[in-house]
């Protein structure tokens, strides 16, 4: 038994005091919305700093921006880091793995609650602490607010490789009956992916993050920085030792944040398509080669930066390969979707619109692979609109999909379909409109850097790009207030209709009752085949869910 | 909307039947069912004790690989950068060194003393493996006393500080499984539900992988300057 307390014999005394029933929550779908509303916080917050960058960008508002702030360099770069942690950290890593891992892995895989239940609430409240601290170094002086910066990392580094823990040995040791790993769902799949390469690579950014402090406070120089007294050769090796450290941990982690949303695609994908996820056997080992290959290209980023000169063809070859496990998901996506008659749910809207940024996305990626054209023919605005789209904008469409089709089961309330497609369809476009002509923009910038000023036009090609780009974000940050009102309304205002399996899924999680009971499940589910049953009849439905013994699916045929 | 389907009368049939979802159970195959002979369930249903032991191996894995970044550091400063001077390990380290290992074997014995009923005498070389965990710390205190009499501070020279650094991060996980030992002698928890020996499993995994971790950094430092 994988860990069933029976509910007959001694009830346990209810917990006491109200700070361990209403904050220090230990129950695995508490934690799980903690998470949820710390991720949406921070992606409105994330969202609004990204608007004050590209009105400053744009010349609107600059004024009252600097004079709000001390006009320097620092705050502008503040702004972006601050977004940019935000986003990576408390978004893409909080809502798919920490969010709807912690309420979902449980009750997909037949257990009662996570292996360390203590540690999901102090993981959720050291990410709390990150969360403040870290946009409590955004008002700070530049030298106060690196080191907070700092302290937020570390303290997000510990609490998410406590999480990996907890994910790792629930999904090791806490599976129900029959629940083998080839029974598996795809979402728990990769939610147990990436708490193992999170082990790994967590690990090293506290460790960088402990080695710089140790420069900051200490008085060591494991990082350059160094009194100026110090010889120029330490000056130039020493900062390239940090970039390193660095982006060995944030290469991997940008997979890591992407391997959930890759889970709960491909699971979305089978359910409305009403097919089993075409080979599946083969996504997993998709998912475990990208996060493999993520350990491995950590290099090109440092092209430019005077490495060893035959390290970018390595990493070349290697950024480049990781198209193979890449390609290996695509093709299962596009298997399942196959010949299938697919329901065209807010929720199914989002996955395909998911496979589109990543394939897009992840097209420019392979010219990025390249260090020739990385270094000479494309400016930063091609990184940035590449990674968005492939990173920033289709996870966020992952996590919204997974909202949608998860929403009924967490709240007992749908919410509103026809709003959210309207949402669907004026954000897919506008992150098209923000985030594609960046990459036209890349590559304008750099061919005419070198070019005599006769070519003025293309400068202002670029300038006519930027205000598009600027008016497509204005718009698209206002439509992301339609889903809010959808969110909220559905959430306080629609009724409560307590629908156990709308979508008519297969895995554990659409039989029990909406929202979950504290325990999950009345006694341990026993589970007979995999996830995927979809397609033949059965009972009048079109699918077989996991928990049903063979004998009843005779019967019942 | 699908109304209600015969899947929510088989579900009504089925909470009825006790047991699991009835029919046969399913086969274990190699999930959360019977493990190995280790699998330690609570009589009354609950959480495997197994858990332990699988949480203290990832963490291993994590902690080693924490590890690791700060050693390629060191490497690479050793290699690439200029500052770099020559740094002497005290020599209080090897007997800090010797007690660990010590310690270890004290922690084996009494495994062994458990297996054979041998409560006291476990007991005694619990304390023993303990009181011999605090005096390598108390000795690694030392040693860094040592240092700053001599003049040699953390921020002094690039090796200096390393050591400085992987003394600490040692010392700080050792001190957390000294806290892991001075629970197993002191709290008992239910037997049924994590027994002695499961408990010392997992603490004497720990306990010797932070033993084979130190012997690897002094290496380190040792060979490295």
């Amino acid at each position: 038994m994988a860990g069933f307390e029976k509910s007959d014999g001694e009830a346990r005394p209810p917990r006491s005091g109200f700070l361990s029933r209403h904050v220090f929550r230990c129950g695995h779908k508490a934690v799980g919305l903690q998470y949820l509303w710390l991720a949406l916080f921070s992606v409105f917050l994330g969202m609004s700093l990204s608007l004050l960058m590209r009105l400053h960008l744009a010349g609107i508002f600059s004024s009252h921006f600097l004079h709000w702030s001390d006009a320097t360099p620092e705050r502008y770069a503040a702004l972006t880091v601050l977004h940019g942690s935000l986003m990576v950290f408390f978004v893409l890593t909080a809502a798919p793995q920490f969010g709807f891992g912690y309420y979902f892995l449980p009750l997909q895989i037949g257990s009662q609650n996570m292996a360390f239940p203590a540690l999901s609430a102090l993981s959720f409240w050291m990410t709390f602490v990150a969360l403040v601290g870290m946009t409590a170094s955004f008002f700070s002086t530049p030298e106060a607010g690196l080191l907070l910066w700092l302290c937020g990392a570390a303290i997000f580094s510990l609490a998410a490789l406590l999480s990996a823990l907890n994910f790792s040995v629930t999904v090791v040791d806490l599976r129900a009956r029959g629940m083998i790993l080839a029974r598996l769902p795809l979402t728990v799949w990769s939610w147990f992916i990436t708490a193992i390469l999170s082990l790994l690579i967590f690990s090293i950014l506290l460790a960088s993050c402990a080695l710089l402090l140790s420069d900051c406070f200490a008085g060591t120089r494991f990082f350059g920085l160094a009194p100026a007294a110090s010889a120029d050769v330490a000056r130039r090796t020493l900062p390239a030792v940090w970039q390193r450290w660095f982006w060995f941990f944030a290469q991997a982690e940008v997979y890591v944040a992407m391997l959930p949303c890759f889970g709960i695609v491909s699971h979305l994908l089978s359910v409305f398509s009403r097919k089993p996820v075409w080979k599946e056997r083969m996504a997993v080992l998709a998912f475990c080669g990208v996060g493999l290959f993520g350990f491995c290209v950590w290099g090109y980023h440092m092209f430019s930066r005077g490495l060893n000169p035959n390290s970018p063809l390595v990493f070349s070859l290697l950024a480049s390969s990781l198209g193979i496990p890449a390609a290996f998901l695509i093709a299962s996506w596009l298997g399942t979707l196959w010949n299938a008659k697919p329901q065209l749910t807010t929720s199914m809207l989002f996955a395909l619109g998911f496979v589109s940024l990543f394939l897009s996305g992840g097209m420019t990626g392979i010219f990025l692979s390249r260090a020739e054209l990385a270094d000479a023919a494309i400016t930063n605005d091609f990184v940035t609109g590449h990674f968005h789209l492939v990173m920033g904008v289709a996870a966020t469409f992952a996590v919204l999909a997974g909202l949608f089709f998860w929403f009924p089961k967490m709240f007992g309330r749908k919410l509103n379909e026809r709003l959210g497609k309207i949402h669907f369809w004026l954000t897919f476009a506008g992150v098209y409109c923000v985030f594609m002509p960046m990459h036209w923009i890349g590559l304008l910038e750099r061919g005419s850097g070198s070019a005599p000023a006769s070519l003025a036009l293309d400068t202002n090609g670029a300038t006519g790009l930027r205000e598009f780009i600027t008016a497509a974000t204005l718009v698209t940050v206002a439509a992301q207030l339609l889903f809010l009102a959808n969110f909220v309304w559905s959430l306080f205002g629609s009724r409560k209709i307590s629908l156990k399996n709308p979508w008519r899924g297969t895995t554990l999680e659409w039989f029990v009752s909406s929202p979950p009971a504290e325990t999950n499940f009345q006694q341990e589910p026993a589970v007979y085949r995999g996830a995927y049953e979809f397609g033949s009849p059965f009972a009048g439905e079109d699918f077989i869910p996991q928990h049903l013994a063979p004998e009843l699916v005779a019967k019942y045929r | 909307m699908p109304g209600p389907s015969v899947l929510d009368e088989l579900e009504l049939i089925l909470a009825d039947i006790r047991g699991g979802g009835g029919g046969q159970p399913p086969d274990r195959g190699d999930g959360g069912g019977d493990g190995g002979g280790n699998n330690k369930r609570p009589s009354h249903g609950g959480p495997p004790a197994r858990r332990y032991s699988t949480a203290i191996v990832f963490a291993m894995i994590s902690i080693l690989m924490f590890f690791m970044a700060m050693v390629a550091a060191f490497l690479v400063l050793r290699t690439t950068s200029s500052l770099w001077v020559k740094f002497h390990v005290p020599r209080i380290l090897w007997a800090n060194t010797a007690v660990l290992i010590l310690s270890s074997v004290t922690l084996e014995a009494a495994k062994k003393r458990l297996a054979e009923n041998n409560t006291p005498q476990f007991e005694r070389l619990w304390w023993l493996t303990t009181t011999l965990g605090f005096l390598f710390l108390a000795g690694q205190l030392v040693a860094w006393r040592i240092l700053v009499g001599e003049g040699v501070y953390v921020g002094s020279t690039l090796a200096s500080g390393f050591f400085y650094v992987f003394t600490a991060a040692h010392g700080a996980h050792l001190l957390g499984g000294l806290g892991a030992l001075v629970y197993g002698a002191v709290r008992r928890p239910d037997p049924s539900r994590l027994s002695r020996a499961a408990i010392a499993d997992v603490v004497s995994y720990y306990w010797h992988f932070m033993d084979g971790l130190w012997l690897f950094l002094l290496a380190m430092l040792y060979f490295g300057s």
